[in-house]
């Protein structure tokens, strides 16, 4: 490989340590408006009445809109299509927008919102699933089919009870994930322009700026083939912001009333009422197993707290269960799960979506399974761990797998054998592992085109131009696509240029979610430079008067036979030779999953594999816990760039590791969020987190771009029970409920008899 | 109650008139062009809009822009000189320590002034004068190790 | 973006210049603005005009002579963690407080004079219209103790625990001259006005007594190791001869409105080594008279099961100064 394998500076690296990347909240055009969203104090209350007039009476104010001005139904998924930009008549959650001022600027934008008045009639409001489900006549959401429930499965494998019933060993227990939430740097920020040619423009700190493009068209009943939607650089999403939000809508509908481009960016508190965060579960798991260790049979029933609104609440409560079924050999598993609306902001995707709250469970419970039969925890998961080319009882097919190399760096690099179970007293060691998807099998909305697509121009300047409707969001897509372009047209990194997010411009894809991106716009990209590339043999080997075979393009030559032309060359002879030079390339999914209802929910064409070990340390008299080390293995398949690679590793193990000490997500009981901002909502610092060791494993995946699979969310879902299963080995207490807070610690030692 | 006021940042001196109670996170990202300056809470919990006054990170959010009239305010745009990167932001993107690089400039000017402040910092330095830098990407050790190595590096 | 309210900033050039401004109804000084202009963001107070110590000449220097060392009221907190004329628990209660950053603007004035906090109060307009206004901001209801009448937001400022166990003092200057007042008398037991200053008033130097024979320490408990307030403060200071303790305070923060100092320790410790006994015997004191409330962010009952806890760490922290010299005042 040329290029493949090396770690290169980033194409938007230097942009971004001298400041000069341009994210959505850097732009500002002329004559710009700024607006501000005005939102609900109450948890579910009747719009009685709203009086725009004193608002529109404060100089300065260009426009005020409400609910009813953006009439029209959306939703992330088409079959659950169940917001609305602003509340129409009734407010569901505490931050539900009802009212947007656009003004000259933002202090007045905000004094016109404060000088909204609105008449409330205070309703009675659900915040847990339980409540809900117990009061289906307060309706949470009124596009629910059944009381409030937002989506039910049930969905059973193989000789579940059976198995249960001749297991040597079930372990059964509840638990309990509290919220979470992204917590992305960068506040959500739209601004969006209404051209006098009847065109809209929408430039949105999204991570989907196709699904935006076709949501902008619906609500606001615009032909989408007048609207553009851009994506400048993204502050960072993780999940938050994959789905249109009220901001985008709000800008582009002020931006129509006025004829000015209206910009809104959220304050900090904003984007925990936008939230779409990781959803709280209480789950309740039957792990079985055989005297020797080997998994018979997994029973779990979850009840999931979906908030206000649908989100992608259907695929999260089918990922609930669907992605269990590996990376170990499970012959028999059954899940029963349901999603219930409350009056709280809607719960979404969250880096790891829908699976790392069940794989706490089932992670935990296999380290009880070990502890019951007296095999050690990773030995344990060895004897299950399934192998490639394979499929799960629940009909996934698993290409390449290096589920057992994982285990076998971290058991090494974190001195297992010497440290488990024999630390002082105060100190473990905890594994788990753990399976992810590289990309959802089929597009959110049925159709059949490709899932990604990119496209390659050439001219006589030498220069490179790859374009996709990919959305860098900070992984490193843009780069990934520069080398593919480096490697197959052997160029110099500094001639290609990257133009991703603009949905104009760029061919479609459908956006940086379900860690599709590596693995389908980097199989898109491939076939667009192969094709580009062809081009360039030809006309080399015309040049060198040699075989097409004999052409090496590489370090911006062609050569062949001791000769050689630049790159430039290269593309002018190609160029004269076959007129202008632009290809394309396309990923399009060939069927994968389970005949069955929801069989092709968490099919992937390929699945990626980690394992953590977490060693932490205990204050058993404070209860506070102190996780030292993670150490990390993840088979990502190729690994294109291998410190991006590890970045994210380092960056998800990170993350779990947050949710699993100190991040909460949490309301009080009259629906009010316990701490909307940076102060209260707990990112750890760099004097909290551990340092992380990560090791990356290649088990080449045939179907991906090099081999490549994907690295941005597996290597999350282990953070979690590994440290719980570590806490065990240092004090002997089994925690089932997140965060382990010092206090949550305290009282399980106490319980048990040992604080 | 708008005032004039003189502001000398990255070496240059601007005169506006702002309001009094303008932050000058406002101030350098609305008025003067210079966006570099993030904003990821507006009320001093993240690091994201760090600057230097007189050398010392400041968070520029809690700061009145008034109140730094005829101050030395840098900014991330003043950090790299003559068209060279400083060794930070080549270690920065070289060793993998930014992402979505919305803490970058923040982190960067934190950074900055323990360097010049201390040539060779170890690990446990860095991470207590970057601790009022929040990222959510990276996990922070790639930034660790950034400084650790622009720190090693011959002062240009 | 959140602005701050409009008004007028001005800045003093000199203390007189300064009263003089602070004289006017609703003017408020602002120092290094960490606490206040976060507040005044959330529609935390309304100031008709804000008077900068910006460009104040003066304030801003440690000194000591034989019997005190004058901090004045300017010295920002990152000069407190270094500077070597201060005796160390008070450096590393500096150095604990905020961020970097933080540390680098806010002075040991305004930690001092920091307002105090509650879960139901450090939050949006929005957000406290939904809840229902407060007695410390707009109301007239309690949301922590639901029949009280006065406000028990907590004092969540790491330096007076330890300046009241230390015995510090500060001089107060106002039109009719200075004054100078015990750090503990500084604070109300009213949350919502928990400074015990005319609002004309300026603290301008903070005193702290040498005293060759006492040993001083500082804990905090906080979820992160940096940027978070405290969940509990607590500082010990042992005056002690030939080994024996001759006083012991502990002050602790973030139980009520203000600093509380613990009673009764002189019975318990007086005329005592401080060995693990008595160290038992004042922690366990300190468990009984200190209550803390629940409205700061973490379970009341974890947060109160840490104070002999923290007492106890505390007073490790100073028993072998105690125990071999008598005492130690940590300076230089």
């Amino acid at each position: 490989m040329k290029i493949v394998g090396t770690s290169k500076p980033r194409v938007d690296g230097a942009a971004k340590v001298t400041g000069q990347a341009r994210y959505a909240d850097d732009l500002a055009l002329p004559r710009m408006l700024h607006a501000r969203i005005l939102r609900s104090p109450h948890a579910h209350a009747r719009i009685v009445a709203i009086d725009l007039a004193p608002a529109r009476a404060t100089p300065g104010v260009l426009a005020a809109i409400v609910g009813e001005d953006l009439p029209v139904a959306y939703g992330i998924l088409p079959w659950t299509e169940d917001e609305y930009p602003l509340a129409i008549g009734r407010a569901l959650y505490v931050g539900d927008g009802v009212a947007a001022v656009a003004a000259i600027d933002e202090r007045t934008a905000i004094a016109a919102c404060a000088a909204v008045r609105v008449e409330w009639e205070k309703l009675p409001a659900v915040l847990s699933p339980a409540e809900a489900l117990a009061h289906p006549e307060i309706k949470v959401n009124e596009h629910a089919k059944d009381g409030n429930v937002s989506k039910q499965v049930d969905l059973s494998f193989g000789p579940v009870d059976e198995n249960l019933e001749r297991a040597a060993a079930v372990i059964e227990g509840e638990f309990h994930f509290e919220g979470t939430t992204h917590a992305a740097l960068e506040p959500h920020c739209a601004v969006a322009s209404w051209e006098p040619r009847g065109e809209l423009t929408v430039w949105s700190s999204t991570q989907v700026p196709h699904y935006l493009h076709r949501a902008l068209a619906k609500v606001l009943q615009l032909p989408e083939d007048r609207i553009r939607v851009v994506q400048p650089a993204v502050g960072g999403a993780f999940g938050g912001k994959s789905e249109p939000f009220d901001l985008e809508f709000c800008a582009a509908k002020l931006s129509m009333l006025t004829g000015r481009p209206v910009k809104i960016r959220y304050t900090r508190e904003e984007v925990f009422y936008a939230h779409r965060g990781r959803h709280p579960m209480h789950m309740r798991f039957r792990t079985a197993a055989d005297a020797e260790g080997k998994l018979l049979a997994v029973d779990s029933s979850i009840l999931i707290d979906g908030g206000a609104h649908s989100s992608f609440g259907l695929v999260t409560t089918y990922y609930s269960g669907q992605l269990l079924g590996a990376p170990y050999e499970l012959p028999a598993y059954r899940f029963h799960s349901t999603r219930v609306f409350t009056n709280k902001p809607a719960c979404g995707p969250k880096r790891g979506h829908g699976s790392v709250q069940p794989r706490f469970a089932i992670e935990c419970q296999l380290d009880e399974l070990a502890e019951r039969l007296e095999i050690d925890p990773i030995e344990l998961r060895r004897r299950n761990a399934m192998g490639s080319d394979e499929t799960t009882i629940n009909g996934q097919r698993v290409g390449s797998n290096g589920f057992l190399q994982c285990l076998d760096a971290v058991e090494r690099a974190s001195g297992w054998k010497e440290k488990f179970g024999k630390l002082p007293r105060g100190r473990g060691l905890g594994v788990a592992g753990s399976t992810y998807i590289s990309g959802t099998a089929y597009p959110i909305y049925p159709n059949e085109m490709p899932q990604s697509g990119v496209s390659v121009k050439l001219d006589r300047s030498g220069q490179v131009l790859v374009t996709s409707g990919v959305s860098e969001i900070g992984q490193g897509v843009e780069t990934v696509l520069a080398y593919i372009a480096v490697e197959e047209l052997g160029c110099e990194l500094a001639a290609v240029r990257v133009i991703t997010g603009d949905t104009l411009l760029c061919p479609v894809d459908l956006g940086a979610y379900s860690s599709r991106v590596t693995f389908m716009a980097g199989t898109a990209a491939i076939e667009a430079c192969r094709a580009m590339r062809a081009h360039l043999v030809e006309a080399a080997a015309k040049a060198l008067e040699c075989d097409p075979s004999e052409i090496e393009l590489a370090g911006g030559r062609a050569s062949a036979r001791g000769r050689e032309l630049s790159f430039r060359e290269v593309a002018r002879l190609a160029e004269s030779a076959k007129g202008t030079l632009v290809t394309a390339g396309g990923y399009r999914t060939r069927k994968v999953g389970g005949e069955y209802r929801g069989g092709s929910i968490g099919a992937s064409p390929a699945y990626s594999f980690t394992a953590h070990v977490a060693e932490v340390s205990v204050d058993e008299r404070s209860g506070v816990v102190t996780v030292e080390n993670i150490w990390v293995a993840h088979d990502c398949g190729r690994a294109l760039h291998p410190i991006h690679v590890m970045g994210q590793m380092e960056g998800s193990a990170y993350m779990g590791f947050g949710e699993a000490l100190m991040e909460s997500h949490t309301f009080h009981a009259n629906g009010l969020h316990r701490g909307p901002s940076l102060l209260d909502y707990k990112l750890p610092t760099t004097l909290d987190t551990p340092a992380v060791h990560a090791s990356i494993v290649e088990a080449n995946e045939p179907g991906g771009p090099y081999g490549a699979k994907e690295v941005g969310e597996g290597p999350l879902h282990p953070s979690i029970p590994a440290i719980a299963n570590a806490i065990h080995d240092a004090v002997g207490i089994r925690l089932r409920a997140l965060p382990f807070s010092p206090d949550r610690v305290r009282a399980a030692l106490l319980a048990k008899g040992g604080g | 109650m708008q005032r004039l006021c003189t502001l000398n940042v990255n070496g240059e001196t601007r005169t506006l008139a702002i309001e009094e109670t303008d932050t000058l996170v406002d101030v350098l990202r609305d008025r003067l062009g210079l966006t570099g300056t993030k904003v990821g809470c507006d009320e001093g919990d993240c690091g994201a809009c760090t600057v230097l006054i007189d050398g010392r990170p400041v968070l520029s959010c809690l700061t009145l822009a008034l109140s730094v009239e005829g101050r030395a305010i840098e900014t991330i745009e003043g950090v790299a000189r003559d068209g060279r990167l400083h060794p930070l932001q080549e270690a920065f993107d070289a060793h993998g320590a930014a992402q979505c690089g919305f803490c970058t400039p923040g982190m960067i000017l934190s950074a900055k002034a323990l360097l010049e402040e201390n040539q060779d910092p170890t690990a446990d330095e860095i991470r207590h004068a970057l601790s009022g830098n929040l990222c959510r990407c990276t996990g922070y050790g790639r930034i660790v190790e950034a400084v650790q190595i622009a720190a090693k590096r011959p002062a240009r | 973006m959140l602005p701050l309210p409009s008004c007028a900033v001005s800045f003093p050039e000199t203390i007189e210049q300064a009263l003089e401004l602070l004289s006017r109804p609703g003017a408020r000084v602002v120092a290094g603005g960490t606490d206040l202009l976060p507040n005044l963001k959330r529609g935390l107070g309304r100031p008709s005009a804000l008077v900068s110590l910006a460009r104040l000449s003066g304030l801003d220097a440690v000194a000591r002579d034989e019997h005190e060392l004058r901090v004045g009221a300017r010295v920002t907190l990152a000069e407190l963690a270094r500077s070597s004329l201060l005796p160390a628990s008070v450096r590393y209660a500096a150095s604990l407080i905020a961020s970097p950053q933080i540390r680098n603007v806010a002075t040991i004035g305004g930690n001092l004079l920091l307002d105090t906090r509650c879960v139901y109060v450090n939050q949006s307009p929005l957000w406290r219209e939904g809840l229902g206004h407060c007695l410390k901001a707009d109301g007239t209801e309690c949301h922590v103790v639901p029949t009280g009448k006065r406000c028990v937001a907590a004092a969540s400022a790491d330096l007076p625990p330890i300046l009241v166990a230390l015995g510090a003092s500060v001089r107060v200057a106002s039109k009719d001259g200075v004054r100078t007042i015990p750090v503990e008398r500084l604070f109300s037991n009213d949350g919502a006005a928990p400074i015990a200053l005319g609002p004309a008033e300026l603290l301008v130097e903070v005193v702290i007594p040498r005293a060759p024979g006492t040993s001083s320490a500082y804990r905090k408990l906080r979820v992160r190791k940096a940027i978070d307030f405290p969940l509990l403060g607590v500082a010990v200071a042992v005056d002690a001869e030939g080994g024996l303790v001759r006083a012991l305070r502990v002050v602790a923060s973030c139980i009520g409105a203000t600093p509380r100092k613990v009673s009764g320790l002189d019975s318990i410790a007086v005329g005592k080594p401080l060995d693990d006994a008595t160290i038992e015997a004042v922690a366990e004191r300190c468990h009984g008279a200190l209550h803390p409330q629940t409205n700061i962010a973490a379970d009341v009952g974890w947060r109160r099961a840490m104070i002999p806890l923290l007492v106890t760490e505390a007073l490790h922290d100073v028993r072998d100064a105690v125990r071999t010299r008598g005492g130690d005042d940590g300076t230089a």
